[in-house]
Order: C-alpha cells, then sequence, then structure tokens
C-alpha cells in the first residue's frame, strides 16, 4: 500500500505516493529526478547519499522517504544559485578537492554543515567532520584543503 | 608550439563543476524507456555442485520478464576466450558469465533476473530453488596443493593451476661469488580498492538490427567489445562509458561477466536492463588483488652490493583461472626496481582457491614487487650491519646509466635515484630525526622511520606476456595505441574527442591545456565530448584506465591531433590572409601574420569558410577543420617484442619516488599511527601538478590503509567474513595521514612533452615504506615485519612476540 508524503526539497514542494519501504536516498533520485544523491552502501557507511533534513546532515539511505513526509530537504542541486556555485562548491572545484566526484556531493554538504556551525574549524575538527564521508579516490588531502578554503571564502 | 602557457600550470578543473552540483553522470543516472531491474543469483557457498536450478516459480512471478540460469547462459552464449594472462594453464578451461556445474567461491554468480522494479526482482531472486551439493572448501594455498586437496578444476588435476619461471643473468654465478646470502619469507594479504561506485550496467538490444548498446562503468572498452563478441556472438556493439565512480582495476575484468548476463536479459525480454551491483556484492565477487607469499634469497657482497636477487612466488588465485597470473606476470614491470642488480631469478606458483578471483588492482604484482626489495635491503641492513639507507644508496641506478637497460630488458628512460633519496632524507631532516628517535626510544616510545625507494612503471606492453609463456600460440598484440579527435567547429570553438574513459584522472582538464597550447586557444574554448562512445571514440588496445596508459597514449593522441589540426589551420588562415604559414602565430583562438596587425583571422572565421564556403579555401584542401591521430610510443624498440633470452619491455616510461614513513606503534593496543609520510617523486615533466599530486595523495593513501589493515578475511568455510566496508576497514579522513610530497621531475626523453605515468604511483612502494617503519619502531623488541596487513591485532602480536 502506497502512502502520500508532502516534501519540501530544494525550495519546492512535492506531493507523491511512496511505497512505505522506499528509501529516502532512492525516492530522490529515481522518483524526484535529483540524481546528485549517490549510493555507496546503502547501510549508512559511505556518506555518498548525505542530504540536509531539516539542516541536520543526514544519510538519506538510512531514512525511508515517508519519514521525510512534511519535512524540507536539501540535496546537492539545491546549493548552487542560479548556475552560480555556492562558495564551498567554488573552493572545491578550485583546490581539487575531488577525483572521481562520487562522493564529492556529501562531502561538499558535510562541509556545508560543518561551516554553519563551525565558520572557522581546524583541520583537526574538519576530519572529525567528514569522517562519515568515504573517498576512495583521493586521501582527502585535497579535500580538507578545499574546506579550509571554503571557511575563508564562506568567512570573507 | 607557442611557450606553453598551460602546460605545467594548474588549470581550472573541466570536471569539478558537473561534480560539485551533482551534475555528473553516472551509469545508475541513466534511465530508458521500459527499462526493467536485474538482480544476480549468487552462491551461498565456497564450493558445490550445482545440481539443480528450477526457476519455474521465479519467472511466473509478477513484474519478472526474463531469467537466467546456468543451463540458459550455457545455452544462449558461449565461453569467454581464455585470455592471455591464462595462456600458461595446461588445458584450456571454458569460462562463461555464470558457474555451469559447480560454484567456486561464495557470490560467484549462477542466475539472473529482470523485473518492473529492483524490489520485485529482488523478491523473484528468492523464487529460484537450487539444489547445491556443498563440496569442502580450499581456503590456503598450502593445503590446495596437497594431494588429498578437493580440486576446484578436475581437469587440471591440480589446484596448482600454473608453474613457471624467468631467470635473466648468471643466477648461480652470482650466489657462488657472494660473501653472504640474505633470506627472508614475505606475505602480502587481499586486499582490492573498493571504488565508491560499485558496478553498474545497463544494456539494451534491437533486435531488428541486432545491435546491443551497453552503458557500462567499465574502464577498458576493449574488455567489454570482446567480451560481448565472444559471449554472444554480436558484432555491432556500442559501449558508452559514462562518468565513473572510480575504478583502480576493479572495474576492468570481472565486470564483462555482468554485462553480458545484463545483455541476455535484455535481449530476453526485449527492454533496456539496469543492473547495480550493491556493496555487499561487490566485496565478496568484484574481484580482489592476489595474496602473494614469497621466498626471498639475495646474493650480497659485504659492502651491500646485491649480485643477484632469487624467489619464489605462491599467488593465491582464487576460484579462476581467467587472471591467475596477472600478480607474477607483472613483476616483469618493476623487477629490478631502480637497483642495478644484474642476475635475477623469478618462479611462479599460481595456486587456485574457494575466494574471489583475482584481478589488477593499482599497480597489480608491483607493490608486491617493490616489498620484495625494501624488505629484502632492510634485511641486508641489519644482516650486515649497514644502514639501510647506504644499502640502497650502494645499488642504485645512477642518473649517468639513463637510459638505462634493466636485465630483463626494460628500459629505464631518464631518472635521478640518488636524488630522490637524498632529497627526501634532507626534507624529513633523516639525522635529526633518527637523533629524536634514539632519545624517545630511551623513554619507551616506540618510534620508526622506513625508507624506501620504488619506480612506477607506464605504458603497456601485452607481448611481454610471451616472455613467460613461451608456449604461447598467438601473440597477445605489443605496444599500445589510442588516438584523439579535435575538431575546430564553426563558431571557432573546440571538441575533443578522447580514445579513453576517465574515471577521476581529470582527462579532460589535463588534455584541454594540452590542446590549448598547441593550438593557441584558451583551455575553456575546448570541451570533451563525453560519455566515451566506441561508436565515436578514436579507441585502441590502450584506451583504457589501466597500466598507467594514459600519460602516455592520450596524451601523445592529443598532441598529436592537436598539431595535425595546427597545421590544417595554419594552411586555410595562409591561403586567406595570403601570407605564408611560417609568418602566422596563433594566440587567443586569433591567427595573425607577421608584419601587419590588420592581417589576421579568428577561429570562428576560419570555422565558417572550412565548413561553408568552398570559393575561399586553398586548391586541394580538405574541408572541415578536423583531425585524427592515433597514436603508438615511437621508441618501442629495442625488445618490443621478447628476444630469445625473454629480455622484453613490460612497459615504456619509469616514474620514481623515495617514500618516507614516520611512525608510532602504541605498546598497549599495536595501533600505529603515521606522524609523517613525505615522498620525493619523479613523474617526469608534470602538466597539472594539482592532478598529479592528487594522483599521489590517493594512491598513498590507499597503499597505507592497506598496510594498516584494510584487507579481506575469509573464515576456514570460504566464507567471506568482510562485506561492509568497516569490517574491510577502509581508512576515513580520522586515519588517513597528511601526505607531503615534493616533485623533482627528470622528463623523459621519449615521451612528446616529458611526461611519464602518476597514478599506481604512490601504491606501489608504500606498502613497503609501512613495513619498514613499524619494523624499525619494534626493532628494541627484536621482531621483524614479514607479513602485511599490520592491523593493530598483528602488531599486538608482534610485540608480545618480542616480550616472550
Ligand atoms: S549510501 Fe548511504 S551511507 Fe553509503
Ligand atoms: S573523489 Fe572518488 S570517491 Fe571521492
Amino acid at each position: 500500500m502506497k502512502q502520500s508524503i508532502c516534501v519540501k526539497i530544494n525550495g519546492r514542494v512535492y506531493e507523491d505516493e511512496v511505497e512505505p519501504r522506499q528509501l529516502l536516498s532512492f525516492f530522490l533520485r529515481e522518483t524526484i529526478g535529483l540524481t546528485g544523491t549517490h549510493v555507496g552502501c546503502v547501510i549508512g557507511e559511505c556518506g555518498a547519499c548525505s542530504v540536509l533534513l531539516d539542516g541536520r546532515l543526514v544519510k538519506s539511505c538510512l531514512l525511508f522517504a515517508v519519514q521525510a513526509d512534511k519535512r524540507e530537504i536539501v540535496t546537492i542541486e539545491g546549493l548552487a544559485d542560479d548556475g552560480r556555485l555556492h562558495p564551498i562548491q567554488e573552493a572545491f572545484v578550485q583546490r581539487y578537492g575531488l577525483q572521481c566526484g562520487y562522493c564529492t556531493p556529501g562531502m561538499v554538504l558535510a562541509a556545508h554543515y560543518l561551516l554553519g556551525r563551525n565558520p572557522d574549524p581546524t583541520e583537526e575538527e574538519i576530519r572529525k567532520a567528514l569522517a562519515g564521508n568515504l573517498c576512495m579516490c583521493t586521501g582527502y588531502m585535497q579535500i580538507v584543503d578545499a574546506v579550509k578554503e571554503a571557511a575563508k571564502k564562506v568567512n570573507r | 608550439m607557442n611557450e606553453t602557457k598551460y602546460i605545467g600550470r594548474t588549470a581550472r578543473s573541466k570536471e569539478g563543476p558537473r561534480h560539485v552540483t551533482g551534475r555528473g553522470r553516472f551509469a545508475d543516472d541513466f534511465v530508458m524507456p521500459g527499462m526493467l531491474h536485474a538482480v544476480i543469483l549468487r552462491s551461498p557457498h565456497a564450493h558445490a555442485r550445482i545440481v539443480n536450478v528450477d526457476a519455474a516459480a521465479a519467472r511466473a512471478a509478477p513484474g519478472v520478464f526474463a531469467v537466467i540460469t546456468p543451463a540458459e547462459v550455457q545455452q544462449k552464449s558461449r565461453p569467454f576466450k581464455p585470455g592471455r594472462y591464462a595462456a600458461g594453464l595446461k588445458k584450456p578451461i571454458p569460462e562463461y558469465a555464470t558457474a555451469i556445474d559447480k560454484a567456486r567461491y561464495v557470490g560467484e554468480p549462477i542466475g539472473a533476473l529482470a523485473a518492473r522494479s529492483r524490489g520485485a526482482a529482488e523478491d523473484a531472486l528468492e523464487l529460484i530453488a537450487v539444489e547445491y551439493d556443498p563440496l569442502p572448501a580450499v581456503v590456503d594455498t598450502a593445503a590446495a596443493v596437497r594431494p588429498t586437496a578437493p580440486l576446484l578444476f578436475d581437469e587440471l588435476g591440480s589446484n596448482l593451476a600454473w608453474k613457471g619461471s624467468l631467470r635473466y643473468g648468471d643466477i648461480e654465478g652470482a650466489f657462488k661469488q657472494a660473501d653472504k646470502i640474505v633470506k627472508e619469507k614475505l606475505k602480502i594479504h587481499r586486499y582490492s580498492s573498493t571504488p565508491l561506485e560499485p558496478l553498474a550496467c545497463i544494456a539494451s538490444f534491437d533486435a531488428a538490427s541486432k545491435k546491443l548498446t551497453v552503458w557500462v562503468n567499465a574502464q577498458v572498452p576493449e574488455v567489454i567489445y570482446d567480451a560481448l563478441r565472444e559471449a554472444l556472438g554480436l558484432e555491432d556493439i556500442r559501449v558508452i562509458i559514462p562518468d565513473i565512480g572510480g575504478g583502480f582495476g576493479q572495474k576492468i575484468h570481472l565486470i564483462r561477466k555482468y554485462v553480458v548476463l545484463v545483455s541476455l536479459l535484455a535481449m530476453e525480454s526485449e527492454r533496456p536492463v539496469k543492473w547495480i551491483e550493491d556493496r555487499s556484492e561487490h566485496m565478496m565477487a568484484a574481484g580482489h588483488s592476489c595474496a602473494q607469499e614469497f621466498d626471498v634469497e639475495a646474493a650480497v657482497k659485504k659492502d651491500g652490493t646485491v649480485l643477484g636477487l632469487k624467489f619464489t612466488e605462491i599467488d593465491d588465485v582464487g576460484g579462476s583461472v581467467s587472471t591467475l597470473t596477472i600478480h607474477f606476470t607483472n613483476k616483469l614491470n618493476n623487477l629490478s626496481n631502480t637497483y642495478k642488480v644484474k642476475n635475477i631469478y623469478l618462479e611462479g606458483h599460481s595456486v587456485v582457491t574457494n575466494k574471489c578471483p583475482v584481478i589488477p588492482n593499482r599497480g597489480i604484482g608491483k607493490p608486491g614487487m617493490c616489498f620484495i626489495w625494501e624488505r629484502i635491503m632492510d634485511r641486508i641492513a641489519a644482516e650486515l650491519g649497514l644502514s639501510p639507507v647506504e644499502v640502497r644508496f650502494t645499488n642504485l641506478v645512477q642518473p649517468g646509466e639513463m637510459p638505462y637497460t634493466t636485465p630483463s630488458g626494460n628500459v629505464y628512460d631518464s631518472g635521478d635515484y640518488p636524488g630522490l633519496l637524498k632529497r627526501a632524507l634532507e626534507k624529513i631532516e633523516y639525522e635529526k630525526l633518527r637523533e629524536e628517535q634514539r632519545r624517545e626510544r630511551e623513554r619507551g616510545r616506540l618510534l620508526g622511520i622506513g625508507v624506501v625507494i620504488g619506480v612506477e612503471p607506464g605504458g603497456r606492453n601485452a607481448s611481454r606476456d610471451m616472455a613467460i609463456f613461451p608456449e604461447m600460440k598467438e601473440s597477445p598484440g605489443s605496444g599500445g595505441v589510442n588516438g584523439a579527435t579535435i575538431k575546430l567547429e564553426k563558431n571557432g570553438t573546440l571538441t575533443l574527442f578522447l580514445g579513453s574513459p576517465n574515471c577521476g584522472q581529470s582527462h579532460e582538464t589535463t588534455t584541454a591545456q594540452v590542446a590549448a597550447d598547441i593550438l593557441g586557444i584558451e583551455p575553456e574554448q575546448i570541451s570533451t565530448s563525453t560519455p566515451f562512445d566506441s561508436d565515436l571514440a578514436p579507441w585502441g588496445v590502450a584506451a583504457a584506465n589501466s597500466g598507467n596508459n594514459f600519460h602516455l597514449y592520450d596524451i601523445g593522441a592529443v598532441h598529436g591531433a592537436a598539431t595535425k589540426l595546427r597545421e590544417k589551420v595554419l594552411a586555410l588562415a595562409a591561403h586567406v590572409l595570403n601570407a605564408k604559414t611560417q609568418e602566422l602565430t596563433i594566440e587567443g583562438g586569433v591567427v595573425q601574420a607577421a608584419g601587419s596587425p590588420i592581417k589576421k583571422i579568428t577561429f570562428a572565421d576560419l570555422g565558417k569558410i572550412a565548413y561553408g564556403n568552398q570559393a575561399m579555401m586553398p586548391k586541394g584542401f580538405e574541408a572541415g577543420l578536423q583531425a585524427t591521430f592515433y597514436y603508438t610510443f615511437p621508441h618501442g624498440e629495442p625488445n618490443l617484442v621478447p628476444s630469445p633470452e625473454g629480455l622484453v619491455r613490460a612497459q615504456f616510461t619509469f616514474s620514481a619516488g623515495a617514500h618516507v614513513a614516520v611512525v608510532e606503534v602504541e605498546r598497549d593496543t599495536g595501533k600505529v599511527h603515521v606522524l609523517r609520510y613525505l615522498i620525493v617523486g619523479d613523474n617526469g615533466a608534470v602538466i597539472n601538478p594539482d592532478v598529479v599530486n592528487g594522483q599521489i595523495y590517493g594512491s598513498a593513501a590507499h597503499g597505507i590503509s592497506v598496510a594498516l589493515g584494510e584487507g579481506f578475511v575469509y573464515n576456514s568455510d570460504g566464507q567471506l567474513l568482510t562485506l561492509t566496508l568497516t569490517d574491510y576497514g577502509k581508512s576515513s579522513t580520522m586515519e588517513t595521514p597528511r601526505i607531503e610530497a615534493e616533485h623533482r621531475p627528470a622528463p623523459s626523453p621519449f615521451t612528446v612533452l616529458g611526461q611519464k605515468a602518476a597514478g599506481e604511483g604512490a601504491a606501489i612502494p608504500s606498502p613497503a615504506a609501512i613495513a619498514s617503519a613499524v619494523e624499525d619502531a619494534l626493532r628494541p623488541l627484536g621482531v621483524k615485519v614479514r607479513e602485511l596487513p599490520l592491523s593493530p591485532e598483528a602488531v599486538w602480536k608482534l610485540i608480545e612476540q618480542g616480550k616472550g
């Protein structure tokens, strides 16, 4: 039996019928068509599926779509403003904070969540904040440097 | 070329903007009308006969369109051609996309099913009844070769599927002349690179025209192309490779099985079918690097000079024969490492076991070869009472000897190995560090310093294998070929068609920098056609995220295509401007003739002429402004094919790096902390330092994580215990150290820009560096490091052993 939900995603309201077993990550990808939310494990280990739910960083593979009913979500597609990159996105581009790009949406959102609470983090704090997001390509160096750069940009 | 404006500097990433906005296009992002979803039926047993597969209930389940069982696989497809790595097998073993009569590892595909949704497919999969007759599992190589061991392949009569050896120089003489023979037994475990994006494939078949199109995150288009032709007997095949979420070798080989299965489902259902692997499937069945055991002997002089090296290797290759020799054959690629030893003997044993088949993985056998050299160098130093650094210096190939031919026929193009090592010691302040270590040891701290050096080969030469399997009937080809096409559009912008897919190495950015410099235009004016499409791309055998190929073949091809196009542009401009081509320069997309500021023409105006104004073209000019160039390495000789003595170029360019690891071991827990990790590297002339650094950091981080514990663990029944990334032990930001990298490039005299490889890179020496540092930390306890991984548990055991 499908259930109806109403979710605000990147500022737009969606009303949909979903199967109770549908995960939020697949709802975003397949029903809404926002494929920037990636899936690397489906068990909460990798962070590729991270989104902001009511302003908090969550792993969308650990939630059912029905749990997002009447709540607000920001996905990676919701950060740029009219094609202008968000300063955090810009920092990731400038500092080569990515290689294959698969972890990138989750990393950018995790950085966004961190900088919202702590605009001037130390390297240690950055590493802690990103510890739930795995990257298999970069060795994290340029990601950490991108977040430092982003902090500068956001504070400017 | 104009003087370089873009080559050698960082540039704005071309791939970055789409990925940071979630607009990367990965295989799972594509949706086709009417698309079905596939799931794979897998063996729960490590070793079992398949007695019967009954799929009737699944076929009748709601939403199910197609089911494939072993019987249908055998009926509708053919086995893959035994590849070059199986060339040494006594009898060819047919390998289909699924197991046919026997499962040989947990997770081996048995069948597949497609339904309208993934949920429906998973529900229906439960309805397939497979009757297995479980057999005892063979999980370690020593047990596997006992005469009473159960056989994986009855046809072979033994689990020792292959054995072979090679010798270079006078190995007996070397051992006779030696002052000392230094011996050691070493071991490397099973690991992988676990790309964040699992395997993924969509297949669509047009029955009327018999055209099969697949969208797949494969690293090597040729593997997929050939597999589909061999298995399905089709000729019209189109392989589309969108953004790949990391490869590292994981997406080269076994992925072909799934592409065939998904294609069979698409043909059967007459619908497009998508398959997305899940993480546990990836861990159990997408391929592992090989556990390798080495028995090493070095013949040395008192001063540390190595006269000869002998080693025997036992490879635990898992439950397939299609890749059984890859880790051994790759030893030829860095067989001499950075050393001038003249006499080498190597012997390989490939043992099949009931584990996941082995596959290429960042460097394949090369981290093992470097591990052999660097562990034995430390051992030689200890036994002769010399410093480990000194022993290395004694044996290094000198810069004045470049290009240097190794005993097995490799030609090292360039490099200053002593310079790399010296700089690394300087930068880390080695003497001061040793002083500090002495002080801290007195206070009980277990601090260790590991210094190693390694080469990183690049480029490909399949004919290498003929040196290892002289019985090989058909040549596997030699050298490599890849192409590029560049087109000046009628609005003056450029489009680049690369011969290779890209899985995170910034191919689009780097090639645009090269083309921009040659053509005198900004990289912003160049766009790369994505995704890779085998119908359009000028690809050859080296079109591969494999073998460190990009720097050689793709850069060579782009360089060639851009140079050809430049000539065409100049010919047309010279005609239009009534000038000589030698008087023309290009800058910012404008061709300017010497002498008069108004004698100039823009790329856009040239485009208009080339595609639409015949009267303005010179006589005999081929209309359009497009050029394709296929590059093959022009310095492939000597030893492009093996000489009668087995001398062969296994790869063509040789980067190198000196690594220093500084670690501290926690006495109570065995946990290793990496305090510093420094690399002084030579990757030839660097095109984009940010990109090359990214490759160095990523590959070092992987090698360090491997050394410190990430890896696969099986129990005695052949069940994999590490099905998740957490159990597997993948390092996060918290465990991964900062890596310091410095470049000391020695440009290659053989490549178009002096460039060399960077990709497998630091994953080759880093496991050895960590082993060396941990052993050094434990020196007060008098224990030796012989095996990876150095997980806390393993290190704790070493500490206990030292106490006891
Ligand atoms: S897919 Fe959600 S954490 Fe990995
Ligand atoms: S960039 Fe590939 S996983 Fe992070």
